[in-house]
Parts: C-alpha cells; sequence; structure tokens
C-alpha cells in the first residue's frame, strides 16, 4: 500500500471512527453502565433516522430534525425501560437471557412497523452538505463524514460533562454497581436507570438523523450495526463516554485499514473480529475501571 | 426535639422471622448501641428503620418537635430525605466510582445538595487520607479506608441520626479503636443522634451512652449505661458466653 493511500484510508477510518462513536454512544449508556442488554439500540437508531426522513419531508434540514427529535426519543426511552423493568427487569432471574430475548424482539418489531410504514424500499434526504466534500491538506473530505464526526465530538462532550457534573449523572454511573447503596443515599433506582435509558434513546435521535445523512437506510439496517455498535462500548470500557469516542476511531481506522487493504468483502467480519479480540485480550476495555 | 422510637416491630424474610416485638428509642444527640452477635436481627433492624426490609407488624416513628412520622408506610428516599442515614453492613461502597464521586453521591438527597462543598470539606479535614486519595476507586483501598470512606459518605447526607452498622467488621483492633473514636468525634462535631449495631461490646462502650442487647430477633436487656450492661448476667450468659 502506498503512503498516499494509507494516508487517506487512516484520515478517512477517523471520520468513520467519528460516525461510529455517534452511533454508540447511547450504547455505552444503556449497556456499558446500566449493563441492560439492550441489542435494539442499533434498531431505535434506524428509528431516528426514519423519524428525520419524516422531518425532512417538511422541508426540514435533517440535523435540526435530529436534535427536535431528542425530547421525543427520551420519552420513549423512557417508555420502554418503564416496560422493560415492569415486565423483565423487576422479576429478577436470568435477567441478562431474558432481556436479551426482549430486546431482540422488540427490534424485530420496530423493523416490522418501519417496513409498514415506510416500505422495504432504500430511503435518502437531501441537503447541501450532504453531497459536497471539503479540500483540506490535499486531501478529499466529505462533509457529511465530517459532521458525524464534529457531533459524535459534541455529544461526548456533553454526555461526559453530565455524567460527572450532576447529581442525576453521577446516579447513572453509580446504579448499575450498587442499587441498594443509591437508595441509601436518597436515590430511586428505578427512575435513574429510566432517566438513563430516556438519554440513551435521545442520542439516537441525532445518530439516526447522521445514519440518514451518512447514507441511504432501509428498515432492516439495525441488525448490520449490532456488532460495531457493542464493539465500540466494549472496546470502551463499559460506560465510558471518551473510551467510546477513542474505541469509534479505533474502530473507524481498522475498518478503513482492512477495506483498503483486504478488499470491501472484509467489512462485516472487522467489527466483530475486533469484538473478540477485545474480549480475549482486554475484556475491561481501554477505559475499564 | 428528634426522636426516633421503634414500637414492638415484627420482621423476616418470608416464612423467616427475624424481629419479634422488638422496642428500642433513641433521643437526640444520644449514642445508643444494638449490641448481639451474628445473626440475632441486628442489621435487619437497621434495615427496617430504613424501609429497606418491610415490618410486619409494629411502627417505626420518627417525632420532630409536634410532628409523628411512620417511617414504616415511607419509602427508603423519603425516609432518607427526612435526615436519616445509614453507612450500611459491608459498607457497600461504589467500587468503580472514584473516592470523590462516591462522597459527592452522599449529597443526593435535596436538603444535602446546598451543603455538599461545606460537608466535603468537614469529611476531608476529617478523613486527611480520603482527600490525599480522592481520585481513587473505592474497591482498590483498604478496609479500614473504606469504612471511612462509607462513614464519610453517610455524613455528605447532613444527617440528623446516623445509623452505623458494624463498622469494626474486618479491621484490625486499632481500627477498631480508631473507627470509634471517629464516630465519637463526629457525632459532637455534627450533633448527630447515633445508633450503632455492633458485636464489639468492649470498644462499643466508650462512645455509647446506652445500649441495648438483641438475641434471636428480641431485645434480651436495655441498659442506662454500658456498665451496668456488661456486668449483668443475662448479658453475661447469652452475649459474652460467660
Amino acid at each position: 500500500m502506498s503512503l498516499e493511500l494509507l494516508v487517506e484510508a487512516v484520515v478517512s477510518g477517523i471520520l468513520l471512527g467519528g460516525f461510529y462513536a455517534a452511533v454508540s454512544l447511547g450504547l455505552s449508556v444503556a449497556f456499558g453502565l446500566l449493563d441492560v442488554p439492550h441489542i435494539a439500540h442499533p434498531t431505535l437508531l434506524v428509528v431516528g433516522a426514519y423519524a428525520t426522513y419524516a422531518l425532512a419531508q417538511l422541508g426540514i434540514d435533517p440535523i435540526a430534525a435530529g436534535f427536535m427529535l431528542m425530547p421525543a426519543f427520551f420519552v420513549i426511552g423512557v417508555g420502554l425501560y418503564r416496560f422493560y423493568h415492569a415486565l423483565f427487569e423487576r422479576r429478577g432471574g436470568d435477567i441478562a437471557l431474558r432481556g436479551l430475548a426482549f430486546f431482540f424482539g422488540i427490534a424485530f418489531i420496530i423493523e416490522v412497523v418501519l417496513i409498514l410504514v415506510f416500505g422495504v424500499d432504500q430511503r435518502l434526504v437531501e441537503a447541501a452538505y450532504i453531497g459536497s466534500s471539503v479540500q483540506l491538506a490535499g486531501l478529499q473530505m466529505p462533509s457529511r463524514m465530517l459532521i458525524a464526526f464534529a457531533l459524535a465530538g459534541l455529544l461526548t462532550l456533553l454526555l461526559s460533562t453530565y455524567l460527572s457534573r450532576t447529581f442525576t449523572g453521577r446516579a447513572i454511573k453509580a446504579v448499575a454497581q450498587d442499587q441498594t447503596a443509591l437508595a441509601l443515599m436518597g436515590a430511586d433506582p428505578v427512575r435513574i436507570k429510566q432517566s438513563a435509558f430516556g438519554i440513551a434513546t435521545a442520542t439516537c435521535a441525532i445518530a439516526g438523523a447522521l445514519l440518514i445523512i451518512v447514507g441511504p437506510v432501509e428498515p432492516g439496517m439495525g441488525r448490520l450495526y449490532i456488532g460495531g455498535t457493542f464493539c465500540v462500548a466494549v472496546l470502551a470500557g463499559l460506560g465510558s463516554m471518551k473510551g467510546t469516542l477513542l474505541a469509534g476511531l479505533i474502530l473507524g481506522i481498522t475498518e478503513s485499514l482492512v477495506l483498503t487493504s483486504l478488499g470491501t468483502s472484509w467489512a462485516p467480519a472487522v467489527s466483530f473480529g475486533l469484538l473478540l479480540v477485545v474480549l480475549a485480550i482486554r475484556p475491561s476495555g481501554l477505559f475499564g475501571r | 426535639m428528634v426522636k426516633l422510637s421503634v414500637n414492638a416491630i415484627d420482621a423476616g424474610y418470608g416464612a423467616v422471622h427475624v424481629l419479634s416485638g422488638v422496642s428500642l428509642e433513641i433521643r437526640e444527640s444520644e449514642t445508643v448501641a444494638l449490641l448481639g452477635t451474628n445473626g440475632n436481627g441486628k442489621s435487619t433492624l437497621m434495615k427496617c428503620i430504613m424501609g429497606l426490609t418491610p415490618v410486619t407488624r409494629g411502627s417505626i416513628v420518627l417525632e420532630d418537635d409536634e410532628e409523628r412520622i411512620d417511617l414504616t408506610t415511607k419509602s427508603t428516599q423519603e425516609i432518607v430525605a427526612l435526615g436519616i442515614a445509614l453507612v450500611p453492613e459491608g459498607r457497600r461502597l461504589f467500587p468503580k466510582l472514584t473516592v470523590h464521586e462516591n462522597l459527592l453521591l452522599g449529597a443526593f438527597r435535596a436538603g444535602a445538595r446546598t451543603e455538599m462543598q461545606r460537608n466535603l470539606d468537614r469529611c476531608y479535614a476529617a478523613f486527611p487520607v480520603l482527600r490525599e486519595r480522592s481520585g481513587q476507586l473505592a474497591y482498590s483501598m483498604s478496609g479500614g479506608q473504606q469504612q471511612m470512606l462509607a462513614i464519610a459518605r453517610a455524613v455528605m447526607s447532613s444527617p440528623r441520626i446516623l445509623l452505623v452498622d458494624e463498622p469494626s467488621v474486618g479491621l484490625s483492633p486499632m481500627l477498631v479503636k480508631q473507627t470509634m473514636d471517629m464516630i465519637g468525634t463526629l457525632k459532637r462535631e455534627l450533633g448527630l443522634t447515633v445508633l450503632m449495631a455492633e458485636q464489639n461490646f468492649h470498644e462499643t462502650s466508650r462512645i455509647a451512652d446506652r445500649g441495648y442487647v438483641l438475641v434471636h430477633g428480641q431485645i434480651a436487656f436495655e441498659g442506662k449505661n454500658l456498665q451496668e450492661l456488661l456486668h449483668s448476667d443475662l448479658v453475661k450468659r447469652h452475649y459474652l458466653g460467660a
């Protein structure tokens, strides 16, 4: 591989990595901090993408649409967690396996609903920044990837600040470690988890907007992102937001290098391959405590 | 004036009855000891007061001037909000959070947030080692330091009544002594009312004003002063094994 090609691969990997971080931040909260096996997270991203598509049909800019959808997604997340808690978590037992089954089912139901509402065809949005690119230091960079990268950075900063600076944020970091101890601090663990799940789902509004800005979407697309998002959340060290950004970059660069050197048919193997390597070598992740 | 009274409570887990007809009283600025060996119901009583274990009969009443509040109908959050804090058995720190984060979580309740900085300064002044190790993860500290952190975290909630469940467990005799002294000092400096469950009779007697002995889930003895308790035949037989 020539040096020029290598530099290009790394740069596009970094931009792709920002996008991977953005779509994984919510999972770092739901799975990383709350221990909820939220396999429906990527499907909620697709819901965010379709909701952005619906608003874009009304003439709203896709990024603005992503932000506008956040409150509604927060409410959806709260509702989803309440449902999960009432029917599964509260009853104890083998919650990991039953939770996995629950969220797997939710993911498929959502997918069917998306097909019924929007059809199976690919959908995309249009905006001035989607087709354009920026020339930087002799490299051609697609504007849509630069936007994804910038929003990933912004979301990471907002989330890590919220988690370390607010009372609810700190309680979210503590809740999976010892619920009884948290109750003794005067917090209601179920309400804390509910807020956290709402926040995790709210990130799917922005990340979903990015998903449809980066490329066209289809209802079954969530499944393609299970490997990538879980890889990033685990590599991050469960629950670290800055770790999520870094892990996203590592996955992005790795995938870009593999694609450039070995060919695109390897793409699906990269995220799961990296996940297996991480689980074998450093299961606590990069920033694991 | 604040007074906490436990009135003839029964409690247990399913078919197992742990407490039967237990009554005791803690008055403002007292240090009351709850003595007994393992498995006699000390921790269960603490959990009943905090609303973590349901009470099947009797009442637990917090009297605050003219107000009487039955704690058995309140949630743990509401009980904490009334200014009652528990240093739980086994410390129950947040193991993968730092010392500092553990302390800040202690100030979660609405009434403690405005006093967070003042309480933090107090805790760091009382336990300088916690300030030195404020960035360290809780699980990586020694048992004695973890106990200090657990006590400091409870103090962060600005409690009026502090419940301490077996602070001496797992500590060396010297650390037990230090921990007792620290509880005594904090109690005086912050004007706390303390109920402490302990097995270590002698160390507890140094700081406690009065005590109860719990045997098989019942109050077997109540003493105005602990010397009287120590010399009672009942205590010798049931507790000291003499």
